[in-house]
């Protein structure tokens, strides 16, 4: 690895040993937002996300105005294709019934839940899945798409980003105020060292930005998903997996701001340029949320979920790694890196994410009581 | 009168099964919640259930005790 190659690896595993530490304290879980809001009309967590999309829409569209942002918008965003909205439905109904996102998953596993290891096996074994329909979904994607070049929505209207970004971070900003005026900011949770929900919406803010300015795109982690399970499946049947499209393809170009080196990488288990952005990521988070976990004494796995509900989570993150790889992107990606450059992708894709969730909570209801 | 206790022991499982299990058991017991005769303890380990729980059953007219034991969380609901 080059020196510029490890520095972005450094920087972005420090990022996520920060995102995994506030995520668990706050218990800052994006699934649970979705879910919450269609199972018990709660709002406590959509207010965060809600906080965080605005605070990175301003941050994204200042560092953008002052040539701070390497790229824009991100590479991997892709013009607009119906499967987004597929994709985002089949990964709101398994990330609700995963009991966490591909994201979620990692701060829990680092906190000590076992059922989140289950949910990232589901997550590697849908990604393995994936790979063997990948051939036929990538021509029926191609049938679906809708634009040939525009990427993002102020591209598609002509008009300035800054004009988008601005209003979106002034409605964002503007419900908070309100909430706040209703006292809904002040929710008392009485968990261990709690931090306010507000407090890390702001953390994440900041990080999104600082993991653009470092590897120019913003946090995604799922193709990972894919390379363990390339590994996995290289132990039984290596030339199966060389032989294996998805595993085989580098389709992903990335030059590393600061080195100017470009780099490829895909779904298959090398150590390429998805890994390098991505690895740093997941590592840190879990080994964030870890920390965060023993020094408040709560690190203490316990594998005593019924056999339904592991099942169930299995299930989840089965449907999950399909919807991730089909859309493709996860929720982090498209909602707190799309959204607020408004790419249409991100746009499409929680346009399906919404009704998936409501179909997991109803399924989970049903599960669960 | 002697007050009975129902405990129910989520911890280990998915979010938000704190939050649903305890909303089962208190609406089929509110009566009893209510006159006092009955409290009900929640044992987890979800670290949102401390902050959800209390506030839906305070909505609900109920009181509730939030306790820390040896890294999970003991929730009190009660009259």
């Amino acid at each position: 690895m080059t020196s510029g190659a490890l520095f972005i690896f450094g920087g972005l595993f420090g990022l996520g040993l920060i995102a995994g530490f506030f995520m668990h304290r706050s218990d800052f879980c994006l699934a649970g937002a979705f879910r919450d809001l269609f199972l018990f009309r709660s709002m406590h967590l959509i207010r965060p996300l809600v906080l965080a999309v605005a605070v990175t829409a301003l941050l994204f569209e200042l560092a953008r105005m002052t040539g701070f942002l390497p790229y824009y918008p991100f590479p991997w965003f892709a013009p607009p294709a119906l499967v987004n909205v597929l994709g985002g439905f089949i990964f709101g109904l398994g990330m609700v019934l995963t009991g966490g996102c591909v994201v979620g998953v990692l701060y829990k596993l680092g906190g000590g839940s076992f059922l989140a290891g289950i949910g990232i096996l589901g997550l590697i074994a849908g990604s393995a899945l994936y790979a063997e329909i990948h051939p036929y979904w990538r021509s029926f994607a191609e049938t679906s798409r809708l634009h040939g070049q525009v990427v993002t929505l102020p591209q598609l209207a002509g008009i300035s980003p800054t004009w988008w970004a601005g209003g979106l971070f002034l409605v964002g900003l503007t419900a908070c105020f309100f909430w706040w005026r209703e006292g809904l900011w002040q929710q008392k949770f009485k968990a261990d060292g709690h931090i306010p929900l507000w407090v890390t919406a702001l953390v994440i803010a900041t990080v999104s930005l600082l993991a653009v300015k470092l590897s120019g795109i913003p946090m995604g982690i799922t193709t990972s998903y894919a390379k363990f399970a390339a590994a996995a499946e290289s132990v039984l049947a290596p030339e199966y997996v060389a032989a294996t499209e998805y595993f085989a393809a580098r389709s992903l170009d990335l030059t590393l701001p600061g080195t100017g080196q470009t780099l490829s990488g895909g779904g298959g288990a090398r150590f390429d340029v998805v890994a390098l952005v991505q690895y740093p990521l997941i590592f840190g988070i879990i080994l964030g949320a870890f920390g965060s976990a023993v020094a408040v004494g709560e690190f203490k796995p316990r594998w005593s979920a019924p056999g339904r509900q592991t099942l169930m989570v299995f299930c989840g993150g089965v449907i999950m790694a399909l919807g991730s790889r089909m859309t493709p992107g996860c929720n982090v990606w498209h909602i707190l890196g799309g959204l607020p450059i408004l790419t249409i992708q991100s746009l499409l894709f929680v346009a399906g994410l919404l009704p998936g969730a409501w179909l997991g909570s109803r399924f989970l209801q049903k599960i669960l009581i | 009168m002697q007050t009975e206790i129902i405990e129910k022991d989520i911890r280990g499982q998915i979010c938000p099964s704190s939050l649903l299990l305890a909303l089962r058991e208190i609406n089929r017991n509110f009566d009893r919640l209510a006159n006092g005769v009955l409290e009900i303890v929640v044992l987890t380990d979800n670290r949102d259930a401390t902050g959800t729980i209390p506030t839906t059953v305070e909505n609900m007219g109920l009181h509730s005790e939030v306790e820390k034991i040896a890294g999970y969380y003991r929730i009190l609901v009660k009259k």
